[in-house]
């Protein structure tokens, strides 16, 4: 059990710093007790009791029931009518903390920290920054979270990776606001925020130094003897409660893997689209804190425009009020933030979409109040109105989570605030006016905060005679005070009439004084007739998506109602190209079981139980296209160029599963990739080898039965030639080569102290370090390198310090000028993946030939063609064929470019790259010699499952055009885009003030 | 009369620019005219750089005296010069080198900056690009709102001079996109309307109309350079070429070249123009269609709308031809044939995607007259290749003609490639 402590509960006054601050003259008298009694009083998202009595004195809460014993000496207020709801509490705000700034921009990279101090050397990893030692409290962004409804906030300085502790405060002015709980929260995130450091630089990179900062926090327990502050803090926080922010779904499943691997458990600050991967969040099996501000209905009127607008942001618009209720639905514990959102209004009118979404008043009621006290551990002094607890609540006229309503009061620990009620009052309706035995018909509209009317009378004409006409009714209120004037020109009265009067809107009448064209003095009365269909809306009905509440996997064009079976399948009468000794058969057939091939050749074979028959006559079959060298798919950066050598990054850690790319590139046979980091330095991160399994998670992805890979980068980009002002080593080729030979010496250093310390183990630990390690796996072959290269000296140099470290380079990629140095591969034994033609893009190019895969090819250098593009990625098989063209390759020969020969430089030969028996089945069915300019894809088959098909794809484009053609309708009947408007204009409220409506609307009188 | 067997190394032999040409007759080739026909066994007689003799080979005895050069090409195709339009090839030579980089000026309204003068016949790259067929192009700047004047360039020549087709053939305006946003394909970014687009197109329109009204009058008060580039545009000497993709672009450019009755404008671009074919079929104006490898624009467009847009086009009746614009566009001119293959694939005729890149191209950019395709009365501009040349696999250049002069099938990187075979000898 959490203990907690509050300082002002262990005194009798109302707080420790009254006591202990001098006061100027006798003290403030307060009353012993408050009784707010005939509430409906919400206790807990469990206990609502009718007609009950909440008891307070001081600070706290004395007791709440219907039965309470009211002492004497109580102030009493009258809450007949009144919802009373525990404060909320919000657990991702800043409030009262000072602004970061962000250092200016010098144009020059800075590569160590700026901050004096025993720090860490990350200038985003500030653990020491502690929200308790700089909180100094700021009325005015108190008053804008009470008026949502909050009391509370736990406050930290939303900047850097680590980013420190919190403090827990109540929405208080003054120094008693700072509350103590035992718990320390600390926060987190992938942003390396106001920091100028170049490193990290990629969102792979935060993940590197996360981990790696987490490692040394562990290492400095034993090495403390100069102290760190930072890794003090750190150390610290460990233990405590630790809060991540995220900006996209996949960042959780980012996060809670260091959990894991550090045995931590995170509470995410989710960032909405949660629901589009829900199995996934569910598991992770932490509370997630939800936004609430969904995305703003499109401007869809105009459709040049509104054709523009991508099918995935279409779907998030529908589905992201659900969010809060898929989550809940699925058993993850929820809180709720009111981030991001300016006002009030806003906030709630978010807060009842999501009720009206699924999400259950108490649901809501338990995420904005005992969910956040548990996370936190102030469970026992904050979150319902249970006796004991802190007197902090807010009083509505109306039960808020059904409709808009207004808060009357708010108490923050036992101290009272008034609200004066905002001008927000709607008049809008049909009404009917009588003065002086005269009626009139009119009607009121809202108008952003406006209201306008029109009013009907008897028009009599001389000709015509009696018919009826329409005056324009001008209304200016100031709330519940209301002026209406208006000129008519009946019979009865002539001229410009002004009535003044109040209106009680929950009633629907209005009544006042008003003056006739006359000057006669009258009274008057309206009474409402008609609601409006706005406040009809307001009942709460439950809206579904027109999807059955699921996303699409993923949730975006083309993306599938539900992942493809993997059935067994028959695939016969045709052309295969096996890629092995048989080479090209005729008339064959391949047969699939349980992903695997089973069956490849022109003879006899048997048809497993319930196979898929595809007669593919006159069909071209291959094994898939595996692109060595590609870039899509990646989160955040796929250069983490903040060091010269950034071994410790992984691309694995952010694959991202939602690249329409994927399926584009699954359209163009191509059915594995290796994502590789980028160029930006000589020693870049780990390389991820997926299976382009649309649909499916990233981890289901990634092929990890493979060999590590790691990206090397050799010449005009490391040494940002394109950068005047670049200031990182190395800036030669010369360079280049020693920054190798210093990663490796110390490597070896490294690999020496940890053998020595297995083999003793009371030898000090020695520090972990990701990048060395990483390095020592290339020392001792367990990684492989891919090397980005151009030119024959960099290319020689490379494999001279391969051969003097011991290692073996695995592949050279683009190796544009390998082909005049395909004798010295060969003797190292790497391998060339290289373009078919491109060229002249760079300096270091210039040499470059089409023929340079023939020549390398010839020579015995095993060669692929890769992409390293996105866009030509779907169409290898053309690039293939120019080996044909350049150099006279065989038509088989060139196509093991794009199949075979990847597979061997990415060791995975033995699984694909060929149509074998046991090998995988990834399978492509081309309508042509899939070399031939007219070969189109007609199935792509990963691991046995069918994820494109000419067939399925015609299905999804129709679907997708149905869907966008639906959401869009939905947008356009959306009342929200009105809502919109009035938002904006509110901000011109100052202009409300009329000399004629004062602003006597005291509320005292109007609230006991 | 020399009866010669195609080899590449002969030509080698006839290939030096400029020399002298004589009475060539190409016979038994598979001719693709360019304008949709075909003749399986042709005679194609150059005179002077000039067809002068088109015939079925089965159907008609030439005279044997009359040619002094009498070519066999059984089993070959005969194509007329590829074209590269809208390219900024000969203007630039390295992309990451900025020194080598002439296409783009400093400033919003240059009509008056010419790309002629800075083409650069010499080009390591143009070499490169010939020898897959393509013989002609526009060097078209890039950037501001009006880029500047393109010029028509054939790509051999001793200068800009004489490779010159056209000097000053249009000027090419940059649409102000209606769409801001959309990041870029690794991290896709929400998009927004424009806000600035009607200021944007205002000052196009503004431009437009000072310059028409310079234009209405020789005897300008103020003579001034970039308006004096602009008086062709308005009496049909200069295109416009107006550079726009989206559908709001697109509308709203028809509507400014009807305003300004602009005589030839063209649209550059038009990724949405197959939705508005009967608009473009109206308004009489082509278009030269995105280059058919790039990816789709929007995440829901047809995967493979860039490969098709060709056939709809053409389906829709609008006049088209195919361009490259793009990443190293210069040096990817040489897959220009190869994009004609793709727009094959994906729904037009082989004739079609021929006349895609050849004749339609001319005619879109003005030279039809004389280029565009291989006809009795125009230029020798051809190329002859052993298989099909819309295809990578086949596509074998092995003797080209611009003028009637052969073209050097040698370049910069065949040259390396002997180089190098002969190290592993």
């Amino acid at each position: 059990m959490k203990k907690i402590l509050l300082i002002a509960v262990l005194l009798t006054k109302f707080c420790a710093f009254s006591q202990i601050i001098p006061n100027n003259g006798a003290i403030e008298s307060t009353p012993a007790y408050f009784a707010l009694k005939n509430a409906r009083i919400v206790v807990s998202p469990s206990e609502t009791i009718e007609n009950a009595t909440l008891l307070i004195k001081d600070s706290k809460i004395i007791s709440v029931g219907k039965l309470t014993r009211i002492p004497k000496d109580a102030v009493i207020i009258d809450c007949k009518g009144k919802t009373i709801l525990p404060a909320f509490i919000e657990l991702n705000s800043d409030i009262g903390l000072p602004k970061i700034k962000r250092g200016e921009y010098t144009g020059r990279q800075q590569y160590e920290s700026n901050k004096k101090g025993a720090y860490h050397w990350n200038e985003s990893i500030h653990p020491e920054i502690n929200a308790n030692a700089i909180y100094s409290g700021d009325a005015k962004s108190n008053k804008e979270l009470v008026e949502k409804g909050f009391g509370f906030a736990l406050t930290h300085q939303k900047n850097g990776i680590s980013r420190g502790q919190g403090a827990f405060v109540s929405l208080t002015d003054g120094k008693e606001s700072l509350l103590t709980i035992e718990d320390l929260n600390s926060f987190y995130s992938f942003q390396k925020g106001a920091s100028r450091q170049s490193y990290p630089s990629s969102q792979m990179g935060a993940i590197a130094l996360l981990r790696q900062s987490f490692y040394d926090a562990d290492w400095y327990k034993a090495n403390s003897e100069n102290k760190n502050v930072s890794f003090d803090n750190l150390l610290q926080q460990l233990n405590g409660n630790k809060f991540f922010e995220t900006s996209d779904k996949f960042e959780i499943i980012r996060a809670n893997k260091i959990a894991e691997e550090f045995n931590l458990k995170f509470t995410y600050f989710g960032s909405g689209n949660e629901y589009e991967i829900l199995d996934q969040i569910s598991s992770v099996n932490s509370t997630i804190i939800l936004p609430i501000n969904f995305p703003k209905p499109y401007d869809v009127e105009n459709p040049y425009i509104s054709r523009q607008i991508p099918l995935s942001d279409l779907k998030h618009w529908e589905m992201a009020p659900m969010n809060p209720m898929l989550l809940k639905h699925k058993g993850v514990n929820i809180c709720i933030t009111s981030t991001d959102h300016k006002t009030s209004e806003d906030f709630w009118s978010h807060l009842r979409a999501a009720i009206k979404h699924g999400l259950t008043e108490s649901e809501a009621l338990e995420a904005l109040t005992t969910m956040p006290a548990i996370t936190i551990g102030a469970e026992e002094i904050v979150g319902t109105l249970e006796a004991g607890k802190l007197a902090s609540f807010i009083v509505y006229d109306k039960n808020p989570f059904i409709e808009s309503a207004q808060m009357m009061e708010s108490w923050m620990v036992g101290k009272q605030t008034i609200h004066k009620t905002s001008p927000n009052t709607n008049l809008a309706g049909e009404y009917n006016l009588s003065i002086n035995n005269h009626k009139f018909p009119f009607e009121i509209k809202k108008k952003g905060p406006k209201f306008s009317g029109e009013l009907t009378y008897e028009f009599t004409d001389e000709e015509k005679g009696v018919s009826d006409t329409t005056a324009k009714l001008l209304i200016i209120n100031n709330d519940l005070d209301v002026t209406l004037q208006f000129n008519i020109h009946s019979a009865e009265l002539d001229g410009s009439i002004t009535l003044q009067g109040k209106a009680n809107s929950s009633f629907g009448v209005f009544e006042g004084e008003g003056m006739l064209p006359n000057g006669e003095w009258v009274k008057w009365a309206a009474i409402k007739t008609k609601k409006t269909d706005a406040e009809k809306s307001e009942a709460a009905t439950l809206i579904m998506a027109d999807t059955n509440n699921r996303s699409w996997l993923p949730n975006m064009a083309y993306g599938f109602d539900s992942i493809p079976e993997t059935t067994a399948l028959v695939i016969k009468n045709a052309t295969l190209w096996t890629n092995e000794e048989i080479g090209i058969l005729n008339n064959a057939t391949v047969v699939v079981k349980e992903g695997k091939i089973v069956y490849a050749g022109s003879g006899k074979y048997k048809i497993p139980k319930g196979s898929k028959i595809i007669d593919a006559k006159g069909k071209h079959i291959t094994s898939g296209i595996i692109d060595e060298h590609s870039h899509i798919a990646i989160s955040k950066g796929v250069n983490e160029g903040g060091q010269a050598i950034s071994a410790e990054v992984r691309i694995g850690d952010v694959v991202n599963p939602d690249d329409i790319n994927i399926y584009r590139q699954l359209s163009g046979g191509v059915t594995t990739a290796q994502l590789l980091h980028g160029s930006a330095n000589p020693v870049g991160g780990q390389s991820a080898l997926i299976k382009l399994k649309w649909g499916h998670t990233a981890d289901e992805m990634i092929v990890d039965r493979a060999d590590g890979f790691i990206k090397f980068a050799l010449g005009e980009n490391v040494k940002q030639s394109r950068s005047s002002n670049s200031i990182r080593f190395p800036q030669t080729r010369m360079g280049v080569e020693q920054l190798y030979y210093d990663g490796f010496l110390r490597a070896r250093e490294y690999e020496k102290e940890w053998s020595a310390y297995r083999l003793n183990t009371k030898l000090s630990k020695p520090r972990k370090d990701l990048e060395l390690e990483t390095l020592v796996e290339i020392l001792q072959g367990k990684r492989f390198v891919t090397c980005h290269s151009y030119v024959q000296s960099e290319i020689n140099m490379l494999m001279h310090v391969a051969d003097s470290m011991g290692f073996n380079i695995n592949t050279f990629t683009h190796i544009l000028e390998g082909y005049k140095v395909a004798d010295k591969m060969v003797k190292h034994g790497v391998g060339g993946s290289t373009f078919s033609d491109w060229w002249a893009y760079k300096y270091e190019v210039n040499d470059a030939i089409p023929y340079n895969a023939a020549i390398m090819s010839k020579q015995g250098v095993v060669v692929a063609i890769n992409s390293d593009d996105a866009e030509m990625g779907r169409r290898l098989n053309q690039e293939a064929a120019k080996g044909i063209k350049y150099g006279g390759m065989t038509e088989i020969e060139a196509w093991k470019m794009v199949t075979l020969n990847p597979a061997k430089l990415l060791h995975i030969d033995d699984q694909m790259g060929s149509l074998k028996e046991g090998k995988d089945a990834d399978i492509v069915i081309w309508s042509d010699n899939p070399l031939s300019i007219n070969a189109k894809v007609e199935y792509t088959i990963v691991d046995g499952q069918i994820l494109y098909s000419q067939e399925k794809n015609a299905e999804l484009r129709k679907r997708n055009q149905q869907e966008k053609a639906r959401i869009i309708s939905k947008m356009l009947a959306d009342e929200t885009p009105k809502l919109e408007k009035k938002r904006f204009i509110k901000k011109k409220k100052g202009h409300f003030h009329c000399n004629t409506l004062g602003e006597e609307l005291s509320t005292e009188e109007n609230h006991h | 009369m020399k009866q010669i067997l195609i080899l590449t190394s002969l030509f080698i032999a006839f290939s030096s620019f400029g020399q002298k040409t004589s009475n060539i007759l190409l016979k038994n080739g598979f001719l693709h005219v360019g304008n949709g026909e075909t003749i399986e066994s042709a005679l194609i007689g150059i005179k002077d750089g000039k067809i002068e003799l088109i015939k079925n080979s089965l159907a008609y005895t030439y005279t044997a005296s009359e040619w002094d050069t009498v070519i066999d090409l059984k089993g070959q195709h005969v194509y007329p010069g590829f074209v590269a339009p809208n390219s900024t090839l000969g203007i630039t030579e390295i992309d990451a080198v900025r020194a080598t980089r002439d296409y783009d000026e400093v400033g919003l309204f240059n009509p008056h900056v010419r790309s002629q003068i800075a083409f650069n016949v010499e080009s390591k790259v143009i070499s490169t690009v010939r020898t897959n067929g393509v013989l002609i192009s526009q060097a078209t700047p890039r950037g501001g709102i009006i880029s500047g004047t393109s010029a028509i360039m054939k790509l051999d020549g001793w200068n800009w001079e004489d490779a010159t087709i056209s000097p000053n053939d249009g000027i090419h305006l940059n649409w102000p996109s209606s769409i801001s946003g959309g990041g870029w394909w690794a991290e896709p970014a929400p998009k927004s309307k424009n806000k600035d687009y009607d200021k944007q197109k205002d000052r196009i329109s503004n431009f437009f109309e000072m310059a028409s009204a310079y234009a209405n009058t020789t005897k300008n008060e103020k003579k001034e350079a970039r308006l004096e580039a602009m008086r062709a545009c308005f009496n049909g000497d200069k295109r416009v070429y107006i550079h726009a993709d989206e559908l709001q672009q697109l509308l709203d450019a028809i509507e400014f070249a009807k305003h300004f009755k602009l005589k030839s404008p063209v649209i550059v671009g038009g990724y949405d123009a197959h939705l508005i074919t009967a608009q473009l079929v109206d308004a009489e104006i082509p278009v030269m269609i995105v280059r058919p490898h790039s990816l789709p624009e929007n995440e829901e467009d047809d995967i493979d709308l860039p490969y098709k847009l060709a056939s709809l086009l053409q389906k829709g009746g609008v006049s088209f031809c195919i361009q490259n614009q793009g990443d190293m566009e210069a040096m990817n001119a040489r897959n220009i044939p190869f994009l004609a293959g793709t727009a094959k694939a994906y729904g037009l005729t082989e004739e079609e995607a021929i006349r895609a890149v050849s004749l339609s191209s001319c005619e879109i950019l003005g030279i039809d007259a004389k280029y565009g395709s291989v006809e009795k009365g125009k230029s020798a501009t051809l190329f002859v290749s052993k298989g099909n040349a819309l295809d990578m696999r086949t596509n074998n250049v092995t003797l080209s003609l611009i003028d009637g002069k052969f073209v050097n099938l040698e370049n910069s990187q065949s040259i390396l490639y002997k180089k190098y075979s002969k190290k592993y000898q």
